[in-house]
């Protein structure tokens, strides 16, 4: 018998295929009549035979243009869908079949989605969710402390939901879906249409609430900043499918093609010649920015040193945010797909 | 059960939010009453003391009980999942360890039990003031007839929204206009709801009494009334039975299928 080290999955999506039956839609009256008469009906194929596995605990950022089926994968974890075909497992259980034991264990947070009661002070819904989860009380009172100190809510608490600020809202969302302690997390966009701050503070919440709570993570964002400072591994989805699934890191050095050089000029020189060695992205006398490929950019340096007059040279890696924000236009396609 | 008292609560909380709308929508109701009673009162100020073989009294109950009954039956805060569906907020709760239906089911009888209490007020007010000539049944046999009746044809309502609002799953823009369909034309005029059926030719009668409709208000009232007593009414109660349940099996049916094709709006 072989020992292996026990790794727990919590997470398992193997081979999973979600396709969806939509009725197209023509403009105009005239279109409004041929559909009602010969409706049109179109398969999307919004997941193709996905696979991965998250331990316990992890982080994951989910990234990747619109529609790429970041949001239908999370949905399907959380058991709202269901699978085309494929197996999801997630601590155990098939999320369709919405046991409450599993229930209990997850929650699903989505940016655009609020469950408070709206015409009611927030601390309403936090009761009905203790009772729906069957939140012991001294369990509750702890998590609702802790909750609403991390986020700074004290003062939130009793005022109506409708009369709260969007940010305001957004951090009771948290803590309503919060309350229940899930070990498992699904994050849909969670800072999306909240300023800076407000970004912050979330993000350095789910930040501690993965540490403090080994709780596992997913979370999709078109935040750069939630994927740097959150996210150790990412998942690049692009049109159904998964085309990188490894860490940050990697996804950069893989799609980073190129290096930074940024000079500082002794003296004015003609531009044209800078040419020749790569890309000219900025000048702004005596500073200028060439990009070069990564593979010769030892080499454009030593020519630079020697052939102009040059004060001085530092060679830096592409930004992060330029490379993610490609990965979002989904022009990373053809750098990832093998 | 402790979770559907939260709910409970806090669907009472939630009705109290509104104050206004809600104390216009009771002014609504009691309008409703005066002008129904003045109506039938002077139709019978006529020499024919009795019409579709009902006399005076017992129309005046009729339509009294008419408005109760259809304020417990008909108004079913259910209406409001249609939309949820559509709008995608019934997520909310399918992410939650708690039955849907239930969590509906509770919400409901919360606003019922709300709209009891006024009830029961504005009717005791009413009846000191205007004085009608109204039937008392004191036979235990049709009131407790009656009242089985009346929550059987709250659960068959309640089932009925519920399986239309399931349309919704397939499709999304369709399921107010269905609701309206089955609700306004179907309940409204095979319940009973608008007069008594006993009035319409024998034959339509029979067809009606084998649909689920006319359980919801008109053989209730008529229990009330001791119009129909031993083997009718056991007989009506075992078709409400039937389809209480039939409607039931039939609306899991479909919500299974129809939560396997949704896809919720939203992101």
């Amino acid at each position: 018998m072989l020992y292996l080290a026990k790794v727990e999955k919590a997470i398992i999506v193997d081979h999973l295929v979600k396709n969806f039956e939509v009725t197209e839609k023509k403009p105009g009256l005239i279109g409004a009549f041929e559909n009602i008469i010969s409706p049109r009906k179109k398969n999307i194929r919004a997941l193709k035979d996905i696979s991965f596995t998250v331990t316990k605990g992890e982080l994951v950022g989910f990234i990747g243009p619109n529609g790429a089926g970041k949001t239908t994968t999370l949905k399907i974890l959380a058991g709202l869908l269901y699978p085309t075909a494929g197996l999801t497992q997630v601590l155990g259980f098939d999320p369709w079949e919405r046991k409450a034991e599993y229930l209990k264990r997850i929650s699903l947070v989505m940016g655009q989605k609020n469950q408070l009661w709206w015409d009611l002070p927030a601390i309403e819904t936090f009761e009905l969710n203790r009772a729906i989860y069957e939140i012991p009380k001294k369990t509750y009172r702890e998590s609702l402390d802790e909750l609403v100190t991390l986020l700074e809510a004290e003062k939130l608490l009793n005022i109506q939901v409708r009369r709260l600020s969007l940010g305001q809202r957004m951090r009771l969302e948290l803590i309503a879906a919060l309350l229940h302690q899930p070990e498992i997390l699904f994050f849909d966009e969670p800072t999306i249409g909240l300023d800076l701050v407000a970004q912050e503070k979330i993000r350095n919440f789910i930040y501690d609430y993965n540490r403090k709570h080994e709780a596992t993570i997913l979370l999709t964002s078109h935040n750069m900043n939630d994927l740097i400072n959150l996210a150790r591994r990412v998942i690049v989805i692009d049109q159904g499918k998964i085309i990188f699934d490894g860490i940050l890191d990697e996804l950069i050095a893989r799609f980073a093609k190129e290096k930074i050089i940024k000079l500082t000029l002794s003296k004015e020189i003609d531009l044209k010649e800078l040419e020749k060695i790569g890309k000219v992205k900025k000048i702004q006398f005596p500073e200028v920015v060439i990009n070069v490929p990564r593979p010769t950019a030892a080499v454009a340096a030593s020519e630079l040193l020697q052939s102009f007059p040059i004060a001085d040279l530092t060679i830096e890696e592409e930004n992060i945010e330029d490379i993610i924000r490609k990965v979002f236009r989904g022009e990373s396609r053809k750098a990832l797909h093998k | 059960m402790k979770k559907y008292l939260s709910v409970f609560k806090i669907s009472f909380a939630q009705e109290f939010a509104y104050r206004l709308s809600f104390i216009m929508w009771r002014v609504r109701n009691v309008m409703q009453i005066v002008l129904v009673f003045f109506l039938w009162d002077s139709v019978f100020m006529g020499p024919q003391p009795i019409i579709f073989g009902y006399d005076k009294a017992k129309i005046i109950t009729y339509v009294f009980g008419l408005i109760i009954v259809r304020a417990f039956v008909l108004s079913a805060r259910a209406q409001d999942v249609a939309g949820e569906i559509q709008r995608g907020e019934i997520v909310n709760l399918l992410l939650k360890p708690v039955s849907y239906f239930k969590y509906w089911i509770t919400r409901d009888l919360s606003s019922k039990a709300l709209n009891l209490l006024f009830a029961v007020l504005e009717w005791t007010i009413l009846y000191l003031v205007l004085r009608p000539e109204f039937f008392f049944q004191k036979d235990p046999l049709f009131l407790g007839g009656f009242i089985l009746l009346v929550v059987l044809a709250m659960f068959i309502f309640f089932v009925l929204i519920f399986l239309v609002s399931a349309l919704t799953f397939w499709m999304p823009e369709a399921g107010w206009g269905m609701q309206f369909l089955i609700i306004v034309v179907a309940v409204e005029f095979l319940s009973g709801g608008l007069f008594p059926l006993d009035i319409l030719p024998v034959a339509i009668q029979k067809i009606l009494y084998l649909s689920p409709f006319p359980y919801l208000i008109f053989f209730p009232l008529q229990a009330y009334l001791g119009k129909i007593s031993g083997v009718v009414l056991l007989k009506s109660i075992a078709v409400s039975f039937f389809w209480a349940f039939a409607l039931w099996l039939l609306m899991r049916s479909v919500w299974y299928r129809g939560l396997k094709v949704y896809n919720p709006p939203g992101k």
